[in-house]
């Protein structure tokens, strides 16, 4: 689990694009299962700003996360996780809202599992 | 008595008067209220003044019939500022909802001349299941039509607007085979399967009926599918679809007539759709809107859904410029024929719930036995049970048996290819022992281990005493391997809708049209009203759906 979880988030960290090149080459997360999604965009230099925005800090739409995590792209990386691409479904496409399964400041979640049993581990 | 124009004085029919009264709309609460002053079920209401301030008074959201509750899945549309609207296109015809309804009516609008655009939110079209019918009236006797539409009714508890069931059945072989032949000129592999699955019904009351009966599949091939290739047709006929567009609300002049949308992209900006002619919704059901599923089928509470983002947008943006959602008493539809094969789901084998125990009689077929499962414990979940002998014991009982080399293929223990199903469904079990299958269907072995004994105490008796089981059907389960078909009856559809005239435009809370607002799918009322969607016509949802969409696509675009 630790080692997929690593190998995931070094996908992540080198499949970025536009403005991140620090967080390309670093990507090297505390693989430990409970560090947020929040706390290991900011060990790579984001702020709340980043992705919230200036004032009040509501939730932030998937397209804010596409501006870095583009979909296609994403999909391409993920096509061999087993038994299916999270990225790439029959009921999303390559568009299912990042916010379904990632969450920043509390634990992530296999949305998926609701009907099926894929077991995904999700950062 | 409502009037139409130049005076003209048009009798309202006995569902339309029912659905006006009871119904949720804006002006519900004046109604009420002046009803009772009359001493009528009043109509002819104009006060435009009093729904405002009835509806201030309502603190934002809308009410229900009677005025007493606020419901906070009818929150009132917040205005959207002209500096969020970064886009403005104009068509003839505005579809929102790209489904079973929506695709067929916007490729019917443009064949008719229209410039379409669709608004969808999800990334493609979206649909579910597999069969469509229509009556093919060539070889139907009209005597057996009508003994069809009286039967639909009475299976809707006598709550359907018979004008709509008569919609349907001498409309839709023309829209089936319609959507059969462009479904394949978009590439999909349909087919006409005629009768298959009516064999039932082509003989009712001594008269003749026959079908046709469009069929995308085998599974996991769908009418989803189906609709994404019906697309493509109504792409190459010049129709616009716009995805991951949501649609948030109607816009309307100051009349009330109906203009256009209003709908949010994935940026969060929006694009103003004009209709010239009209705009049609199909936005389907709100089984994902939980504050509305709770309100109008509480027994749905615990039970699983099988679609995702349906959220009955359509309901609240309907609602909101005028409409009336059709009166509390609405119909669900959920089933699993996947768990197991459908053609053995209504054989009336031994059946236990979640627990183990046996909880019915087993006659009641499985479109139905949700009724029995509504708690939070079963949620749904119950299983057939039968031993080895099942292929000589079950020869004659209805449906169509699978041999024990075929059933493999619902068997997740079972590696191997599968065909024709649905993997992440599959739940059929074997096992030498009560005990062990148990496991396998997850209840306590004990239970069922009792269960099992008392039934055959039963069986051997001839009478089942217990549940009042006809005796032919008693059979019992002693000889191993013994077999589990553990189904999870979850949510389909949920099929009530917009109270709609019969020719699907929405009405408003006078019985009026609300002008450039039509309504088909399972977004439209009147066409069910029973405790549960009734598989009498196997294929009636998809091919109610596929019926008016095409028709009102036409109609629209003809104006």
């Amino acid at each position: 689990m630790q080692k997929k979880l690593l190998l995931v988030l070094v996908l992540l960290g080198a499949m970025l694009g536009v403005g991140a090149a620090a967080i390309a080459q670093s990507a090297k997360p505390d693989a430990s299962a409970s560090l947020m999604l929040g706390k290991m965009h900011q060990n790579n230099g984001l702020t709340c700003e980043t992705c919230h925005g200036a004032g009040k800090k509501t939730t932030v739409p998937m397209a804010k996360c596409v501006t870095c995590h583009e979909t296609k792209a994403l999909a391409k990386r993920t096509e061999n996780v087993k038994p299916n691409n999270p990225h790439n479904s029959r009921h999303y496409g390559t568009e299912a809202d990042c916010n379904l399964c990632h969450h920043q400041h509390v634990k992530s979640e296999d949305k998926c599992a609701e009907c099926h049993k894929f077991n995904f581990k999700v950062p | 008595m409502s009037t139409d124009n130049l005076g003209e004085v048009k009798e309202l029919d006995q569902y339309t008067r029912t659905a006006l009264e009871h119904g949720l709309s804006r002006r519900s609460l004046l109604s009420r209220t002046a009803a009772a002053a009359v001493g009528l079920g009043a109509l002819g209401l104009n006060d435009v003044a009093g729904a405002a301030a009835a509806e201030d008074a309502s603190g934002g959201f809308g009410k229900s019939s009677d005025g007493g509750a606020t419901l906070s899945f009818l929150p009132k549309p917040e205005p959207i500022a002209e500096s969020d609207i970064v886009k403005t296109l104009t068509f003839d015809v505005v579809v929102v909802g790209a489904g079973a309804s929506g695709v067929p009516a916007a490729l019917s609008a443009a064949e008719n001349g229209a410039k379409v655009g669709v608004i969808q939110k999800a990334p493609f079209a979206l649909s579910q299941g597999n069969s469509g019918t229509g009556i093919n009236l060539d070889k139907s006797d009209k005597a057996g039509i009508e003994t069809l539409v009286a039967r639909m009714i009475a299976d809707n508890q006598h709550r359907s607007h018979p004008a709509l069931a008569r919609q349907w059945a001498y409309n839709s072989g023309e829209a089936v085979r319609w959507v059969i032949d462009r479904a394949k000129q978009g590439g999909s592999p349909v087919i006409d399967q005629g009768n298959l699955q009516q064999v039932g019904i082509v003989k009712l009351g001594g008269y003749n009926l026959d079908f046709h009966t469009s069929f995308f599949g085998p599974k996991p091939y769908t009418t989803g599918d189906g609709m994404r290739h019906l697309a493509v047709t109504a792409e190459k006929a010049g129709v616009k679809f716009f995805y991951n567009t949501a649609a948030d609300q109607l816009v309307q002049n100051a009349a009330g007539e109906v203009t256009g949308v209003l709908a949010k992209g994935q940026d969060g900006k929006y694009t103003r759709f004009l209709a010239r002619k009209g705009v049609i919704m199909a936005t389907g059901d709100y089984q994902n809107n939980k504050a509305m599923s709770d309100y109008f089928i509480p027994d749905l509470k615990h039970m699983g859904r099988k679609q995702m983002g349906k959220t009955g947008d359509g309901f609240v943006m309907i609602y909101w410029a005028g409409g009336v959602i059709e009166p509390i008493g609405h119909t669900k539809m959920l089933h699993d024929f996947d768990a197991g094969p459908a053609t053995m789901c209504d054989m009336p084998f031994l059946a236990v719930n979640r627990e183990g125990k046996r909880f019915v009689n087993e006659t009641i077929e499985m479109s139905v036995l949700n009724n029995y499962l509504r708690d939070a414990k079963n949620a749904g979940h119950y299983s057939q049970i039968f031993d080895s002998d099942y292929m000589t014991q079950a020869a004659t009982w209805p449906g169509h048996l699978i041999p024990p080399d075929g059933l493999k293929n619902w068997m997740p223990d079972v590696p191997g290819p599968k065909k024709g199903v649905f993997e992440s469904f599959l739940n059929t079990h074997v096992a030498d022992t009560i005990e062990e299958l148990a496991k396998k269907i997850e209840m306590d072995p004990a239970i069922l281990v009792a269960t099992v004994k008392r039934y055959n105490d039963v069986v051997a008796s001839g009478q089942d005493t217990d549940f009042g089981k006809p005796a032919k059907f008693l059979v019992p389960v002693a000889k191993p391997p013994f077999y589990g078909i553990h189904r999870t009856v979850r949510v389909s559809a949920i099929t009530s809708g917009m109270l709609v005239d019969e020719n699907h435009r929405a009405l408003n809370a006078d019985g009026k049209p609300i002008k450039g607002l039509w309504v088909v799918g399972n977004l439209g009322g009147g066409f069910y009203g029973g405790v549960d969607y009734p598989l009498t016509v196997y294929g009636l949802s998809l091919g109610r759906c596929y019926t008016f969409g095409y028709m009102v696509g036409r109609q629209v675009a003809k104006l």
